[in-house]
């Protein structure tokens, strides 16, 4: 599976200024929305989810990364997104560290093995080091495009 | 019915009981002889001494023809397991008693589906939606619960110049996940549709999930009834999921626990309670905490006699309201002559659940609203039912309406677009003369 395969470029966010963590999941939905992929009735409802699912335990997984997710029927495929957040985001990690690269992940409740799939393919990405680096210095959503299409040819060094 | 039940706790004992009563062929699995011996002389049931994790063990408690397995062990693990072995050996329906409500969570890992079992249930939590229902419920309107308290059906009075009096249904504006269920205007009552408009004084029932229908409730309202005091006692996991829900309304909410982490992790996860690391066996503890001017005090700890105690104290003190958990049947008698005014068992929440699961007809639970005038049913759509076979708008229902559809673990209520499928839940209201009619709808048609 690749990068590609699931995130909406439409929704990228590569300069995410937020002060909480609750606000960094609202804006990652509230783009996946505006690019039409879920109708705006159903954007709370998306939050809500993730936000339960983030109460018994966190998904930031440290060294800088959160993969926030959820599984809900407004969504007839996989569906991803990006923020590169400058400044920093506390997550309540693992690590104790600020989230800078955030990838909010939504499946259909009937797909339980894209799902991991994807969260797999994520998660590798996300273990190089390299990879991390570019996308923290990504200026714009293009940039951020091109690196997740850099790392799903294999072009980058680990 | 052929039912294994595995566990023979207190949970499962009292399962047995129930089944027995009615009628079904029950066989206990359990580890320990001396448990299952105690449960033989009492109960007329058969019993195998094994791990409900052992093929050969629930071979010979003949899960391969059994039409229900409950597992309800005090291990999740084990219930998970022993569940998902006699579901591919061959059960038809298999349940799994669950401590840790994060199994329930599909966001990472869908545990239900991998294991293949039909429910999950947390006796914790429902008990805590019943305790929630009985503190909330206020006057003379009731509150019922359906799918395992996902869905709620309450009904409220129209107050004068509230928002809702004269406007038509669909300019009302409600959310997505609640609808006007009824609305009766003393000499009569209707299914409503869209272009009915609601009168001060009449009496609606709303239902939805119970999030939105809180947060709905003030359209009909002249203003807000004052918030009301509430203090629990103990925080473990009913007490725990009780404060969840309760701080969701119009409650100012204080949970007491004696052990300091326990608070420090419940404080983490109640935004909105205030979490007292007290014990609520020393009065003095107790009457610093206030309870003596609290509106509502629930007994929540993990013993009867603690609770049966700190209840009688609190009375003593001044609230006026004291609710209690009690598990053991035995206690029943005394509650009422000590003053408790509610008491809760976990064994009677189970059974109502075990009694809709053995049910063999589409309808698994059904209450009545408004003096009988309509009735509410919790369904489970079968292969073959009429009313899978198209989308709702262009099912010809009298005043019959699907109020709410859980499909999955996702609970909604469902437009004139979506189709019903078999294995959904459904909750149906219908009207008191449309009762046969609406039945058809809902039972399995031969193809010929």
């Amino acid at each position: 599976m690749k990068l590609l395969d699931f995130v909406v470029q439409k929704a990228i966010v590569p300069d995410l200024v937020v002060s909480s963590k609750d606000d960094a999941i609202k804006a990652m939905v509230s783009s996946l929305k505006d690019a039409g992929i879920f109708k705006a009735d159903d954007e709370e409802g998306v939050v809500a989810a993730i936000l339960k699912r983030e109460e018994l335990g966190s998904t930031g997984i440290g060294k800088g990364v959160a993969v926030p997710h959820t599984k809900h029927p407004s969504v007839d495929r996989l569906v991803a997104t990006v923020a590169i957040a400058k400044n920093g985001v506390d997550f309540a990690s693992l690590d104790g560290e600020d989230v800078y690269i955030l990838f909010l992940l939504v499946s259909p409740p009937d797909r339980p093995g894209d799902h991991l799939r994807a969260l797999e393919t994520i998660s590798k990405h996300l273990r190089n080091e390299n990879f991390c680096n570019f996308l923290r210095q990504s200026k714009t959503a293009q940039d951020v495009y091109d690196l997740l299409e850099e790392a799903d040819n294999d072009q980058l060094d680990q | 019915m052929n039912i294994v039940i595995f566990g023979a706790g207190t949970v499962g004992t009292s399962i047995a009981e129930i089944l027995c009563e009615n009628q079904h062929d029950v066989c206990v699995v359990d580890v320990s002889r001396e448990v299952l011996d105690v449960i033989e002389e009492k109960l007329d049931i058969q019993t195998v001494c094994g791990s409900a994790c052992d093929a050969i063990t629930l071979f010979q408690a003949g899960v391969i023809t059994a039409d229900l397995c409950l597992a309800v062990t005090t291990h999740d693990e084990i219930n998970l397991v022993g569940a998902s072995l006699a579901k591919a050996m061959g059960a038809s329906r298999t349940v799994a008693r669950i401590f840790e409500t994060r199994y329930t969570d599909t966001s990472t890992f869908d545990y239900k589906r991998h294991f293949n079992i039909n429910h999950l249930l947390s006796l914790e939590l429902l008990t805590a939606v019943e305790l929630a229902k009985q503190v909330r419920s206020r006057g003379a309107f009731s509150i019922e619960n359906f799918v395992r308290g996902e869905i709620e059906v309450q009904e409220i009075a129209v107050e004068k110049s509230s928002k809702a009096v004269g406007i038509s249904l669909k300019d009302l504006k409600l959310p997505k996940g609640v609808r006007v269920g009824l609305i009766s205007s003393g000499n009569q009552t209707i299914i409503p549709g869209a272009d009915d408009a609601i009168k001060a004084g009449d009496h609606v029932s709303l239902i939805g999930t119970r999030d939105t229908i809180e947060s709905v409730k003030k359209k009909f309202e002249h203003k807000a009834p004052s918030r009301l005091n509430v203090v629990i006692a103990g925080g473990g996991e009913i007490g725990f999921h009780l404060a969840g829900i309760l701080q969701k309304g119009r409650f100012n909410v204080s949970l007491m626990e004696s052990n300091e982490k326990r608070c420090e992790y419940l404080a983490g996860k109640l935004d909105n309670v205030t979490v007292l690391h007290a014990d609520i066996t020393r009065v003095s503890e107790m009457e610093e905490a206030r309870v003596g001017k609290a509106d509502v005090f629930i007994a929540a700890t993990g013993r009867d006699e603690d609770n049966i105690v700190c209840g009688v104290e609190v009375r003593e003190l001044g609230c006026s309201r004291i609710m209690s958990i009690v598990r053991r049947p035995d206690y029943a008698n005394v509650l009422a002559k000590l003053g408790i005014d509610v008491s809760v068992s976990p064994r009677e929440v189970m059974a109502k659940q075990v009694l809709g699961l053995v049910e063999t007809g589409p309808i698994q639970a059904r209450s009545s609203l408004f003096d009988g005038e309509a009735e509410i049913w919790e369904v489970e759509v079968h292969e073959n039912a009429p009313i899978t076979k198209a989308p709702l708008k262009d099912i010809s229902l009298q005043q019959c309406l699907v109020a709410a559809l859980e499909r999955e673990t996702y609970v909604k209520v469902p437009g004139g677009e979506d189709q019903i499928q078999a294995g959904d839940n459904v909750i149906l209201l219908v009207g008191k003369d449309f009762t046969e009619k609406s039945l058809e709808f809902i039972t399995p048609v031969k193809d010929s």
